[in-house]
């Protein structure tokens, strides 16, 4: 059973490259940008840095952590999980939950700030692979099976609605529904709960105007050169600017006030200008790596927890990765969904890089097994 | 669990299929339609700027500048950029030379900004401040404003040469603006770092003026004074070397207020100034001899249909009493001995009904009118000054041509022109337009003058120093074109000194109206405190060994007795009789130019032309630059160029 620790090292490889390139691209896009009236310069980089050796220490804690803690720790992860998505609700926490750009999306703790909704995607994911285990085939049943996870994952998806950060709380409620899925959820119950939730969210998009536009000018580029608009135009040129190789690291212009958060939101287009085709490519192939390692230890793992766990951790990154780019080639609705280990944003690089251990910690698992 | 392994695989697939789809999304945009994006990204965020050329510098002959283009600034500051308020701001108070209210007010704007303009030595400590933000302009500085202010001209609000030498000048003096693409920010602000030079500005190129900036300022201050004593509407006064051609003063004072070049642009009747021009047709022909006298008339004289009167009669005149009394009534005898073409073809000689082709861009031709057009009266007006008009330019070159052995020369404004590096591309040389008299009669018309100022008319404008030759003329003025009753203009016409004239000037004021109308008390005093002035001065463009030379000595005035040269004379027009003998000259560049301008330039040198073809000239036989004797033949080759 030699062969799964290939598998491990591979992926601690594949995340090191993808926090490596992110550290050079969130530099690259930031550095000329002013933030109150001083110049990024490094600092936005170093403060990645930070996060990435965090995270790096923690994965290698978490990896050779026996999985299985995750199962008894999962209640209470998600009701940490839950008090930290409703700071920032609350109305007398602004000095903590300071409001960014017409959301409040991050707690203040003193020691950093956090971004609870990046955390309740990891809580999530424990959470419904824990119960989905623990239920075996009830699962298949609507109200011992499906209603139970609902009852909490409603919830939370709701809790990250009102920050109010739609997309996330959809890619966390996609995410539980991976998990749900491989664990043998019937289909006709995702085709219900699709179609009872699309008033909700027709409802969702049609109340904010910033959303309806986003998903007009998705539907109809071109028609207004609004804002959303020219966010989703400007990421589209600088991607096709880069054509075969590339611009050139650091050469890209688009990040000089044209493409809105080009150092997160955005920063997949940066690169496709500064990498070109060839980096698209790199970048493709190593989350197409990480997925396929994922399911390789997901396929391999001792129990229904590890298995599931593991795909919904490969989830996490996979579908946080397809949904980013997706966004920078305007092929969905433009949204604020960070690319995993890439994207600015300490939060989200801390919780990859430990999901990224605790897989690991899966597929090691198997060898001790046998 | 053989239904989780499938749906794991179904989700798999899904992904690699998600992330297949992306790349072959990414690919359609950087591949198919990616250099469109490329173009669009390069042309939102790059900006073509112009980058201003330095326009020429004007200067006068001894290189004092009249008119530069210097480097401004405006200044800007940005009160929460500043590192150190309260250091910077003092250093800013100090060099901007603000005070402390000024600069507190601005403090409170979010971006204080200073028109100036500041010069680069003022700004040049705040370069490294932090939140200073300076802002280049080329500035036209004119550094006397009312230097020749006509004949310098203005710049328009465009930056091109808008009136004067600036508008002649101006492919010389703009130079060409070079071009850079800088990068842009969204927000419009420009980086300078990665800016791409295309092509860099190229200064224009300088130019020196036959101007002298101490005889201007005598011209001017001269002028002024006598208007204001004279109380007079306008006059004008013209500086020019007799040997060179060249321009030395240009005075022009109206009391219109208007600041027109009016000594290049007014016309008007010189009067007896132009007597001097029927004595030179008299004396080439030998139609007088020195010692001929004709009756005075007791002053009073009928011709056919008028009177004609003079102010100063004597009993008999000769030629010589003529010119120094200003006799109406003498010249108009001899003049009847001109036939009308002769008469008209030495004033034409002269220079006048034609432009001087000075490089100016407006110019008056005056008028003299074909023979087949004058009345009956016609021949005596022109004897005596009338029925021609003539713009102060005109007659201040006719007048140097006395003063260089006869021969009339291009006048000209510019002396040199130099490249922003310093080579000289252009230097002035004397022009000969044609010869008019014979040196000899050039000399004894010269006489003649003398005789004006050594107890004639021009008696008011005799130096103690050095011999003047000159000639007085009071005309009746026209406006709006008919004689204004008790106008008149007072013209005053000098060689300076007469035996080798350095200096030609010319006065004209019109309308005095206080005291004396009459030349001789007016614009000869003028003349003469001008000229005491021009030597006192230390600067002034006077060759003194020549003059120093030329006082103790006045009897060796050349060509005055002896024979030792014997000139060639280019007759002209040119008649084949005489052809080919004259002196070896170089065949002017005439390439690319239209084909009238060619053939004038080449008549000018004394050529005869031949014309092939039509358009612009492509080149000329013999070719430019070869030497040919004046009055052979040079064929022009003319290409229909589109």
């Amino acid at each position: 059973m030699t062969e799964l620790r290939w598998e491990t090292r591979l992926l601690a490889v594949v995340a090191a490259v993808l926090v490596v390139f992110g550290l050079a691209a969130v530099y690259g896009a930031s550095s000329l940008l002013t933030t109150s009236g001083r110049q990024v310069g490094a600092s936005f980089a170093l403060r990645q840095a930070l996060g990435a050796v965090i995270g790096g220490l923690l994965a290698t804690i978490l990896a050779r952590l026996d999985y299985h803690v995750w199962q008894r720790a999962a209640w209470p992860l998600v009701a940490i999980v839950a008090v930290l998505l409703v700071i920032p609700l609350l109305p007398l926490t602004h000095a903590i939950a300071p409001t960014i750009n017409g959301a409040r999306r991050w707690v203040d703790l003193g020691v950093m700030t956090l971004q609870p909704s990046e955390f309740a995607k990891y809580a999530v994911v424990v959470w419904t692979a824990m119960l989905a285990a623990k239920k075996g085939d009830q699962i298949r049943t609507l109200r011992r099976g499906v209603l139970p996870f609902l009852v909490i994952i409603g919830p939370i998806a709701g809790l990250i609605f009102l920050e109010p950060n739609l997309s996330m709380a959809l890619l966390v409620a996609m995410l539980a529904g991976v998990v749900l899925f491989s664990a043998g959820a019937r289909i006709g119950h995702f085709l219900a709960l699709a179609v009872a939730a699309m008033p909700l969210l027709y409802g969702a998009v049609a109340n904010a105007q910033y959303r309806l536009a986003r998903v007009l000018s998705f539907l109809n580029p071109g028609s207004a050169p609004s804002e959303a608009t020219w966010q989703v135009h400007q990421s589209l040129v600088g991607i096709g600017a880069g054509q075969v190789f590339g611009v050139g690291f650091g050469q890209g212009q688009q990040k000089l006030g044209y493409l809105p958060y080009a150092y997160s939101d955005f920063i997949f287009s940066t690169i496709g200008e500064e990498w070109g085709l060839v980096g698209v490519v790199l970048i493709a192939l190593l989350f197409g790596v990480f997925v396929w390692l994922g399911f390789r230890i997901a396929k391999s793992a001792p129990d229904p927890f590890g298995q599931l766990l593991a795909v919904g951790i490969t989830a996490l990154v996979g579908l946080g990765a397809v949904l980013h780019i997706g966004v920078s080639l305007a092929v969905i609705p433009a949204t604020g969904i960070t690319l995993p280990f890439i994207s600015y944003g300490r939060s989200s690089l801390i919780v990859s890089l430990a999901a990224t251990g605790v897989l690991a910690s899966v597929g090691h698992a198997r060898r001790r097994a046998g | 669990m053989a239904k989780p392994v499938v749906r794991l695989q179904v989700v798999q697939a899904l992904m690699f299929a998600g992330l297949a789809a992306l790349v072959g999304r990414a690919a359609q945009v950087q591949l198919v339609r990616g250099a469109r994006y490329a173009a669009e990204a390069q042309a939102q965020r790059t900006q073509r700027v112009v980058l201003e050329a330095r326009r020429g510098t004007l200067y006068d002959r001894h290189g004092t500048p009249i008119a530069l283009t210097q480097e401004t600034y405006h200044v800007g500051v940005a009160p929460n950029e500043l590192r150190d308020p309260v250091r910077d701001g003092r250093l800013i108070m100090r060099q901007l030379r603000l005070t402390l209210r000024r600069w507190e007010h601005g403090l409170r704007k979010r971006y204080a900004y200073f028109q100036g303009p500041y010069s680069a030595l003022e700004i040049h400590p705040l370069r490294a401040v932090q939140g200073v933000h300076l802002e280049p302009v080329l500035n036209r500085f004119y550094p006397s404003p009312d230097f020749a202010r006509a004949v310098i001209g203005r710049v328009g609000a465009d930056g091109r040469g808008a009136s004067g030498l600036e508008r002649t000048l101006d492919s010389l003096l703009a130079g060409t603006p070079g071009a850079a693409v800088v990068l842009r920010d969204r927000a419009g602000l420009e980086y300078e770092s990665p800016a791409r030079l295309i092509a860099g500005p190229v200064a224009g190129h300088d130019v020196v003026l036959t101007l002298d900036a101490e005889l201007q300022e005598i011209a001017q201050r001269a002028l002024d004074e006598a208007l204001r004593r004279m109380d007079a509407e306008g006059g004008d006064v013209l500086m020019l070397d007799p040997v060179s051609g060249e321009v030395l003063a240009v005075a022009a004072r109206h009391d219109d207020g208007g600041a027109r070049p009016s000594a290049f642009s007014d016309v008007f009747e010189p009067g007896s100034t132009a007597k001097i021009f029927a004595a030179a047709a008299l004396l080439t022909g030998n139609l007088v001899r020195p010692d001929e006298r004709v009756s005075g008339e007791g002053g009073k004289y009928r011709l056919a249909s008028r009177t004609i009167e003079d102010e100063h009669p004597l009993p008999t005149l000769t030629l010589a009493d003529a010119i120094r009394v200003s006799s109406n009534i003498a010249l108009v005898k001899f003049a009847a001995r001109l036939a009308p073409e002769e008469q008209y073809r030495i004033l034409r000689d002269f220079g006048f009904g034609a432009p001087t082709g000075i490089e100016f861009p407006a110019e008056s031709p005056g008028r003299l009118r074909f023979p087949k057009d004058w009345t009956r009266p016609s021949a005596a007006s022109l004897a005596m000054g009338y029925e021609l008009s003539v713009t102060p330019l005109q007659l201040a070159v006719a007048y140097a041509a006395l003063g260089n052995e006869g021969v009339l020369l291009q006048p000209s404004l510019l002396r040199e022109i130099r490249t922003p590096d310093g080579k000289v591309i252009y230097r002035h040389r004397p022009e000969p337009v044609r010869r008019v008299v014979p040196p000899e009669v050039a000399a004894q018309l010269r006489d003649l003058l003398l005789g004006v100022v050594e107890g004639g008319t021009g008696a008011e404008a005799a130096l103690t120093t050095f011999p003047l030759a000159a000639k007085t003329g009071t005309a009746r003025r026209v406006v709006d074109g008919r004689y204004a009753p008790g106008q008149y203009t007072a013209s005053f016409a000098a060689l300076f000194p007469a035996d080798q004239p350095q200096l030609v000037v010319v006065v004209k004021i019109d309308s005095p109206r206080r005291g004396s109308f009459f030349a001789a008390q007016t614009a000869a005093p003028v003349t003469r405190s001008m000229l005491e002035q021009a030597l006192a001065a230390r600067t002034v463009a006077l060759d003194r060994a020549r003059l120093s030379t030329s006082v103790p000595a006045p009897e060796s005035a050349p060509l005055k007795g002896d024979g030792g040269v014997v000139p060639y004379v280019v007759g002209w027009p040119y008649r084949p009789d005489s052809a080919a003998t004259g002196p070896e000259r170089a065949v002017p560049d005439v390439g690319g130019r239209p084909i009238r301008e060619a053939v004038h330039a080449l008549h000018r040198r004394g050529f005869r032309v031949v014309l092939k073809g039509w358009g612009a000239v492509d080149h000329t036989w013999p070719a430019a630059g070869e030497r040919a004797r004046a009055g052979s033949t040079v064929t022009l080759f003319a290409t229909d160029r589109p």
